[in-house]
């Protein structure tokens, strides 16, 4: 590098005590303009143009010290195989450090304005790009062409015992009457339509079949003409059935808030006004005092902000409303956090500590900070301490002092919203007459009935002593309907196979010792017995294992059977779930009836409490499986659900296929690494 | 006074009485029992929420600046040759002929920005994968490698495959103390330099306000 | 704790963040001190972008993101304002004009306004450049860095994971980059994909570091106070929890442990 002498009384203004382009610039003034080189007399000239004061020119010129010793070059290798790794920019670096070093009278080619290098769009260096696409297109659409290619389980049709949160926003929803209003904000646009859409259209035909009627807010203008849209197709899945949701009168959107968090602030304080004037500034004819008068809140964001500000600005101006979320994958991580019990995410912290420490030491700032506030935040039992001392004043201070409470429920990503999907299905599917209720008894009834005020307990037992029938006196068939069962208004329920069989077999006696093919249940999980032989068809209901039912036919290659499900019904199961077996009549019956008896009451009566404490909706008492005289199933029955299974697939070998491109892409980039190190180190 | 002086004298007035407003009022707990405390409380309220109306009038305004910006951007571009900028401003003459002629119908918007958002939805995949493929290469370093192990288990655990369940057990750990215990520090340290930037600004300190 | 408690701890907060960015300032300006002051990784390839955008006559793209004025994100469109207004003031000598954009339309003037006083020989109206947010903005701001072939991408702002579809644009041209985002999926994408990157309150730090304002370093300083402040509480109360839990460590012990922790992460802090 040519040592710069500087001109006397120049002040050697740098940390590095190399000259800086101040200095070089006061060099430049020093010397006559003809002696320059062109590059630096344009740099000259236009520094010099215009009215700028000499501080302000000092430093309009780049830094020459931090170019020509730039710390990234010259600093001690920071990893493994960092070494010679040079990145693009450095890699400029060193090709403009040799230009201006090492060739003197070198001028720099920069060919018109093409300094760098354009796309390099056929360049041998997009092949790895073109390959990576290939493989992700092509894994995606596997699903779709044929069904030989279905990896992975489907989702569950309930709920597991680990999340409460989805079980939560089921059942407050499943409670909801003709005279609750839901708010039901959209914060999500169309980017995220594919993943977010399925809960939406769930969500809001789940309310709508309880002629529960939703309010549409959103502060993003477009997820509101979305929402619409929404709608719209709801609309066109039940044109069959004669129904069709009415702005107004079914469900109203109301207008558009402004102002992010500030419009959120808004709708809390000043609701009254805000259900007044729908989206296209008509009056609504809403009344409401404020928020309160609401059944539920219930937000389908996007984001973990969207999340965060909800939580924040609606949520906790409204003693004890509570919100239920649903969310994709991104916003999910924090979002969870709300929704679960702090207890949850702490627990574990202990021995693990180092790990986690080394696991976000990737992101260098971060990790000192990870430990600690992990650990006030769990050793010091709550949030508090940090809002108190970190968070207060700032924007994000009341995050998790306060929203942990508020959310109440968590749906997240399409897995879930299939899930939800299965459940609404057979709820409000006709052949739910107790036997094989799904079991959304959570782990926790027991102890939430003790905390019950003793009315409760009393109106409980009272409604049990009067409604519910005992296992052993089903009535027959035909007097099924019991006002505890769902069916459709429509339609007769049909019989379960709980029916005693008495009821339909006269010859007894000779029918008892025939032998009959009958399938048995073996997985030990819940299975399905669909409508058709796929799993796109819809469910009709669950089975357990040891459950048996008489073997009618099989579809062509013999992987689903279609068994016989109660008289005049018949239904399919896949082959790989159950074994085949020869038993007398009498014995299949036998294990029909037992499996009935084993079904508890709680099966098929489940009380729940809810205190919603909003306004109008002080405590109530609900039953799960209530009277439906008022439902409009339709809504939930004719869901389009042909693509359903081979999206979930698809997604399955997306995310295959970009675990597959990542590996290889960076084991090829180590590798490449490595050699350059090695080469480095020997060279 | 100069206008800068103005501008910073206005601001750190405006922010002031609005942070003050925000941290004392409707709060009757914070001056104890002294009687008309509630009065004093939601009267302390009150600046704070009338600056903050205002401020979301003003920018639910701002989507015309945006917009006019948009345009004014793009005439100044055609003017320059660029084809592109012409398209743009002829979609935006039809979408607002097609929204007056036909009544505020949305399908326009349903037709066209669905699709494409979704569309560029779905190259974003593309491009994360292709991204993350390349960690190595712009990072070869422990930290690089680290984060390409985590952005691997938290995607194989995502997978429903039954032989993936151990993979989903630390994918599940890792999401819930170390991810979200580095994710709160992040956010933490914005929050801080949030702090600290708002004070700048409400000393009239900031660069904007300095002219 | 209850609300009135956190309301007076909020106050204390942020009345000693005042004092301390007063008398931060009332020295800072007497020795700016960089010394002081830690090293951002990737501030120092902003000089050569500059160069070679002046040397190549092409223009900086500085990006908002979807920061917006007027919420809660102001401070974070400040800082990214005067971080920028540093940036085009050691681009000066370039006869192009940089190009800023955003997709918080609230920005847009504070975007006019930062480019008509960092940038006063030209026509600022069209180098300001709103898009509708997220993906559409990203499309957007990829065509444009075909159309546009900036020298360097400095997206400081909210960003979610659409910044990849920018950063792969920037990375097929040969453009290099540096992100940093308020947002955590933003994050993750610049980290994995953008060739520098800053870190969270980071952001905060970089105008200072790319001037030469002492007041600005001095406010960069009581942030890493701050922080030291925090995690220095965090790790006391934590050993004293532990001490709790394991009877067997004495307080001297945890003592030391603590203050061991301490040194190794300071030493950590004085290495970057």
């Amino acid at each position: 590098m040519p040592r710069l002498s500087l001109p006397r009384g120049r002040r050697v203004d740098s940390a590095l005590e190399t000259p800086t382009a101040p200095d070089l610039l006061g060099l430049q003034d020093d010397r006559p303009l003809e002696e320059l080189d062109d590059r630096l007399r344009s740099l000259r000239e236009r520094s010099a143009a215009g009215s700028q004061s000499e501080a302000e020119s000092r430093q309009a010129l780049y830094d020459v010290d931090e170019v020509l010793t730039s710390p990234e070059i010259l600093r001690k290798p920071g990893g493994v195989i960092s070494a010679a790794a040079l990145s693009k920019a450095q890699e400029q670096q060193v090709e403009l450090l040799k230009d201006i070093v090492g060739g003197a009278g070198q001028v720099v080619e920069t060919g018109g304005r093409r300094f760098l290098p354009s796309a390099a769009l056929f360049s041998l260096s997009a092949v790895p790009r073109a390959l990576g696409s290939a493989v992700l297109c092509l894994m995606v659409s596997l699903p779709f062409v044929s069904p030989e290619f279905s990896e992975g389980q489907l989702p569950p049709s309930e709920f597991g015992e680990d999340r409460r949160g989805a079980t939560t926003v089921y059942d407050l929803l499943d409670n909801l009457t003709a005279d609750d209003y839901v708010l039901l904000a959209f914060e999500y646009g169309p980017a995220a339509a594919g993943e977010l859409d399925a809960i939406a259209d769930l969500l809001l035909r789940h309310i709508v079949a309880q002629r529960a009627k939703p309010l549409i807010v959103s502060s993003n203008p477009i997820a509101i003409v979305h929402a619409q849209n929404i709608i719209r197709a709801i609309n066109r899945s039940v044109a069959a059935s004669g129904n069709q949701l009415q702005n107004g009168r079914d469900y109203f959107i109301l207008r558009y808030l402004p102002g992010g968090s500030l419009g959120l602030r808004e709708l809390s304080e000043n609701f009254a006004d805000v259900a007044r004037v729908s989206h296209k500034g008509e009056l609504t004819g809403l009344t409401f005092d404020s928020l309160e008068d609401l059944a539920a809140i219930v937000l389908i964001a996007e984001r973990a902000e969207d999340m965060r500000n909800w939580a924040e600005q609606v949520v906790s101006e409204v003693g004890g409303t509570r919100l239920l979320a649903a969310s994709g994958y991104a916003a999910a991580p924090l979002a969870q956090v709300y929704a679960d019990s702090m207890e949850q995410v702490v627990s574990e912290v202990g021995g693990t500590r180092l790990l986690a420490a080394s696991g976000y030491a990737a992101a260098p700032l971060a990790q000192v900070y990870a430990d600690s506030m992990e650990q006030v935040v769990s050793e010091v039992g709550g949030t508090r301490l940090l809002a108190a001392s970190g968070y207060a004043a700032a924007p994000l201070a009341q995050v998790y002092a306060d929203s942990m409470e508020q959310i109440v429920g968590l749906i997240v990503g399409y897995r879930d919203a299939y899930t939800y999907g299965e459940k609404l299905q057979l709820n409000f599917g006709p052949l739910l007459l107790g036997a094989h209720e799904p079991d959304v008894e959570p782990a926790g009834e027991p102890a939430a009935q003790d905390e019950q005020p003793s009315e409760a307990d009393a109106q409980v037992e009272r409604a049990r002593a009067t409604e519910l029938p005992p296992p052993t006196e089903l009535p027959p068939p035909t007097e099924l309907p019991s006002p505890t069962a769902r069916s459709l208004p429509t339609t007769t329920p049909l019989p379960s196979n709980t029916a005693p069989p008495t009821a339909t077999d006269p010859p007894a006696a000779t029918a008892t010792l025939e032998m009959v093919r009958v399938v048995e249940v073996s997985s030990p999980l819940q299975v399905r017995i669909r409508r058709g032989p796929s799993t796109a068809d819809d469910i009709l209901q669950l089975a357990l294992a040891g459950d048996m039912f008489e073997l009618v036919g099989a579809n062509a290659d013999g992987s689903w059977y279609r068994i016989a499900l109660s008289p005049g019904l018949e239904g399919w199961i896949s082959e790989t779930l159950v074994e085949v077996n020869e038993v007398t009549r009498a014995a299949l019956l036998a294990a029909q009836s037992s499996a009935s008896a084993r079904i508890p009451d709680e099966r098929v009566f489940l009380w729940r409490e809810f205190d919603l404490s909003l306004g109008k909706n002080r405590p109530r008492y609900y039953q799960v499986n209530r009277p439906i005289a008022d439902d409009i199933p339709e809504y939930v029955l004719l869901r389009d659900r042909s693509q359903e299974v081979p999206r979930l697939e698809a997604m399955t070998f997306g995310t295959l296929a970009a675990v597959l491109v990542i590996a290889v892409g960076n084991v090829f980039y180590a590798l490449g690494a490595l050699r350059r190190r090695r080469a480095a180190h020997s060279g | 006074m100069g206008s800068a002086g103005m501008a910073a004298f206005v601001a750190f007035v405006v922010g002031v009485t609005t942070i003050l407003s925000l941290l004392l009022g409707d709060n009757p707990a914070l001056f104890g029992g002294v009687p008309g405390s509630d009065e004093l409380a939601r009267r302390l309220a009150l600046p704070g929420d009338v600056l903050l109306r205002l401020v979301a009038i003003v920018i639910a305004v701002s989507i015309v600046i945006g917009i006019a910006n948009l345009l004014f951007a793009h005439i100044g571009r055609l003017a320059r040759g660029k084809i592109y900028s012409a398209i743009l401003l002829a979609s935006f003459a039809f979408t607002i002929y097609w929204t007056i002629t036909n009544k505020g119908d949305t399908s326009l918007l349903e037709a066209v920005q669905v699709p494409i958002e979704s569309a560029l939805a779905a190259l974003l995949f593309v491009s994360l994968a292709y991204g993350g493929s390349r960690v190595m290469q712009k990072r070869a370093d422990v930290w690089g490698l680290l984060f390409v192990a985590v952005a691997l288990i938290v995607l194989l655990g995502s997978i429903p495959l039954e032989g993936l369940a151990p993979v989903k057990a630390w994918s599940d750990w890792l999401m819930a103390i170390p991810v979200s215990a580095g994710g709160r520090a992040i956010l933490l340290g914005i929050a801080l330099g949030s702090v600290v930037a708002g004070v700048r600004a409400l000393l009239g300190q900031d660069r904007a306000y300095r002219g | 704790m209850d609300e009135t408690t956190v309301q007076v701890y909020s106050v204390l907060f942020v009345a000693i963040t005042v004092v301390l960015v007063y008398t931060a300032r009332f020295f800072g300006r007497r020795r700016a001190r960089r010394r002081l002051q830690r090293q951002l990784a990737g501030i120092d390839q902003i000089p050569l972008w500059i160069t070679q955008g002046i040397e190549s006559s092409m223009p900086l793209h500085l990006s908002f993101g979807a920061t917006g004025v007027g919420g809660d994100q102001t401070p974070a469109a400040l800082a990214e304002a005067e971080f920028f207004h540093h940036v085009i003031g050691r681009a000066k000598a370039s006869d192009i004009s940089p190009i800023v954009t955003m997709s918080a339309p609230a920005t847009v003037p504070l975007g006019q306004d930062l480019l008509r006083r960092a940038w006063p020989q030209g026509n600022s109206f069209s180098r300001v450049q709103w898009y509708p947010p997220d993906l559409a903005y990203a499309g957007a701001v990829a065509a444009s860095a075909a159309a546009e072939e900036p020298a360097a991408h400095i997206m400081a702002g909210r960003f979610g994971a659409e910044l990849a579809l920018m950063l792969e644009s920037a990375d097929r041209r040969g453009q290099p980059s540096l992100a940093v985002s308020e947002r955590l999926d933003g994050q993750a994408v610049a980290y994995a994909m953008a060739d520098h990157v800053l870190i969270g309150e980071e952001l905060f730090a970089a105008p200072s570091a790319v001037s030469e304002d002492g007041g600005g370093r001095a406010d960069a300083v009581i942030l890493d106070v701050w922080r030291g402040l925090i995690i220095l509480g965090a790790t006391v109360l934590l050993m004293l929890e532990f001490s709790k839990q394991l009877p067997l460590l004495s307080w001297p012990l945890v003592a030391a442990v603590a203050a061991v922790l301490i040194v190794l992460g300071a030493f950590a802090y004085r290495r970057r």
